[in-house]
């Protein structure tokens, strides 16, 4: 495989809430076409490290050095509910200084076309997490961080987004997914990155690994660390 | 700069639009104003005190008290769903944030004002429609003043809770220097005197435009999640 | 040198200044009572005089104090500089108390009024009131990073704020000259009360920076203790 540049590289990250250490001296690199699953217990720093990768939290140590765009779905859809997913969207399109033709797009590719004209604030959880992933679309970035894309989506949806992403992927986009549904994301990722309180222990490819055998990987690092 | 001025207008135009769907905050300015013209107007002894001398006073605590409804609305509105996040991913500078709430804030209030004026006039019975460019002036450079600096609070407060009783709490002693300008002004402007006799006020007022826009531009990314 | 040795010295410290500035005001009070001239004009009354200005010295001194901090703060984003800000406002917001109510019981007997809305008395009341604002803030955000920019934030709009409101006020006074009986200006003082004046203000000064240094201790320790207490969470 050629080594490509990476196209986001952290070196020594840590950061702090207040007085609390969320994240201990991060180090990780995501190459081009690279879909990292990240993997860890509630409270392991997994949302706080997204953020930081992103560029919304500042580390309180280390570096974080990004080449080219980065968006990111997280909890939240990131979206005015009062207004459409095509005002959401173009609001957003302007922000970026993406052309309106691409929003029509996203809209089209997420199969939310039909009901682009209507509120975000009517949509189902699946729905408004496809406006979100629509969104963090637009710039087409060389990155995507989602945090829990497929929490309470049903099968349909799910079957989008994956689709969505999959296809990001084999253009070449690097991803981070945090995530706990990893049977389902097992055909999209690959490698797995495991975070225990704070601290990346290891990112491992996936390399054809089952389901199981990563589990198992999981359940002795949590334990022994 | 333009791109700045941009990103600005749609994050303005944005909010606008935003509160036009529910027109929750401005018709609760509007309802508000009205009340505040009306309570004043009864709380003086007609006998003793005309209208016109509390008219200054009346307009300008309806306005600053209409705004101050209206503000938290504009930070309010990127926390649902944490909105900001989408912004704060753009690649557009932070200040174009604070620009563009500022512009949608401004338009905001002035709707509110464009509709209490002629209810000022009407209630109070002042002679105004030929120093309207006067007031106009003083309207302006007033309401600009404290806009920018109770957007700026907002940032803060709407991080709190009880952020409704924060953001008087803490824009009130800025509200001093404008709004006991304005007054001033305003009273002399319904008193037929002419503008010059004003100049110190004016300059003052000027002066706190000035400075506040730019120590509140400067401060404002330190009130975003960092 | 740990966070706690740091805190219990400045602690003592603090404590010794302030005993030593404690006695030395009993006698500053001891020598303005019985060995200065009663005013002329004001008679006893004027001897409030001799807590009133300095304590208004002190308590603009701190908020002074509190705005420069506060723009370190943001510039070197160093927790002890937001500590100590708001130590800072805090015996601000004391001696501002002090000020305002000495301010109505001297000005009774001199001005014929319990409050005038003089300039300096004005400003001094707005000042209190936007520091009032900035302690209920803290109290309100949890997050001690947070809590620390936005303090900075207010600290530093309130130094910008202070001329603007001392302005405001001295163009409302020129144009609508309240009936005082006498100016609120200093009258030139003979020396000795000058002396006896001058000497509390110097007592003021170092009581402040002694109510400082005890309640900046008091702010170190308490980071002590939220951080003990996060580092047990984690654990």
């Amino acid at each position: 495989m050629l080594r490509a540049e990476p196209v986001l590289a952290a070196r020594g990250v840590s950061r702090r809430y207040g007085h609390r250490r969320v994240l201990f001296d991060v180090n990780l690199e995501i190459l081009p076409g690279q879909a990292l699953l990240l993997v860890g217990p509630n409270g392991a720093g997994k949302t706080t490290l997204l953020r930081v990768l992103a560029g919304l939290l500042r580390p309180s140590g280390g570096s974080v050095e990004r080449r080219g765009s980065v968006s990111m779905v997280a909890h939240h859809s990131m979206l005015y509910d009062v207004l459409t997913a095509r005002e959401n969207l173009r609001f957003f399109a302007r922000l970026h200084g993406v052309a309106r033709q691409r929003v029509d797009e996203l809209l089209e590719q997420l199969g939310l076309a039909p009901r682009a004209d209507e509120r975000v604030a009517a949509f189902s959880r699946g729905m408004t997490q496809r406006a979100a992933i629509a969104r963090a679309l637009l710039p087409d970035p060389e990155l995507l961080l989602l945090d829990e894309p497929l929490t309470g989506l049903d099968d349909a949806s799910s079957r989008v987004v994956l689709d969505v992403l999959a296809a990001l992927r084999d253009r070449g986009r690097a991803m981070a997914i945090a995530s706990h549904q990893l049977a389902e994301l097992m055909g999209l990722v690959t490698a797995v990155g495991f975070l225990k309180e704070g601290r990346l222990l290891a990112v491992e490819p996936t390399d054809g690994r089952g389901t199981d055998s990563i589990m198992g990987r999981y359940r002795s690092l949590m334990a022994h660390g | 700069m333009g791109e700045m001025l941009r990103a600005a207008m749609a994050i303005a135009v944005k909010d606008l639009a935003v509160e036009w769907r529910t027109k929750t905050a401005l018709v609760s300015s509007l309802a508000f104003a009205v009340l505040v013209l009306a309570v004043l107007f009864f709380a003086r002894d007609p006998t003793a005190v005309s209208a016109v001398d509390v008219a200054p006073g009346a307009l300008w605590v309806t306005f600053t008290f209409a705004a101050m409804i209206g503000l938290n609305r504009a930070f309010l509105m990127e926390r649902e769903n944490r909105a900001l996040d989408g912004i704060l991913l753009a690649p557009v500078p932070r200040t174009a944030l604070f620009l563009g709430k500022v512009a949608a804030n401004l338009a905001f209030v002035a709707a509110v004002e464009v509709v209490s004026v002629p209810l000022f006039v009407l209630f109070y019975d002042v002679p105004l429609w030929d120093r309207l460019p006067a007031l106009a002036l003083v309207i302006g450079t007033a309401t600009f003043a404290f806009v920018v600096v109770g957007t700026l609070l907002s940032s803060m407060v709407v991080r709190t809770r009880f952020s409704e009783i924060m953001l008087p709490l803490l824009l009130l002693p800025f509200l001093v220097p404008p709004v006991v300008g304005a007054v001033q002004v305003t009273a002399r402007i319904l008193a037929g005197r002419p503008l010059s006799e004003a100049a110190g006020w004016l300059r003052l007022l000027l002066a706190f435009d000035i400075v506040f826009f730019a120590i509140s531009t400067l401060l404002f990314t330190a009130t975003l999640d960092e | 040198m740990t966070q706690r040795d740091r805190a219990l010295l400045f602690a003592r410290r603090g404590t010794l200044v302030t005993a030593v500035m404690l006695v030395a005001l009993a006698g500053v009070y001891v020598r303005a009572l019985l060995f200065t001239p009663i005013e002329r004009f004001q008679g006893p009354a004027q001897k409030i005089f001799y807590v009133h200005a300095p304590a208004a010295w002190s308590a603009l001194l701190a908020f002074a104090v509190t705005g420069v901090l506060s723009i370190l703060y943001l510039w070197l984003r160093d927790r002890r500089l937001d500590l100590a800000g708001a130590a800072s406002a805090e015996v601000g917001v004391a001696f501002s108390v002090i000020m305002l109510t000495t301010g109505p019981i001297w000005g009774k007997p001199i001005w014929g009024t319990w409050w005038t809305w003089d300039a300096r008395l004005t400003s001094t009341l707005f000042i209190f009131l936007l520091f009032v604002g900035y302690i209920v803030l803290r109290g309100a955000l949890v997050d001690p990073e947070m809590r620390a920019r936005y303090s900075a934030v207010i600290g530093i709009m309130g130094l910008v704020l202070v001329p603007f409101i001392h302005f405001t006020v001295f163009l409302f006074r020129t144009l609508h000259p309240d009936p005082i009986l006498m100016k609120p200006d200093k009258p030139s003082l003979p020396g000795d009360m000058l002396l006896t004046l001058l000497m509390s203000f110097g007592v003021f000064t170092v009581l402040y920076v002694g109510f400082l240094a005890q309640r900046y201790a008091l702010g170190l320790l308490e980071d002590l203790r939220d951080e003990e207490a996060a580092g047990h969470a984690v654990s």
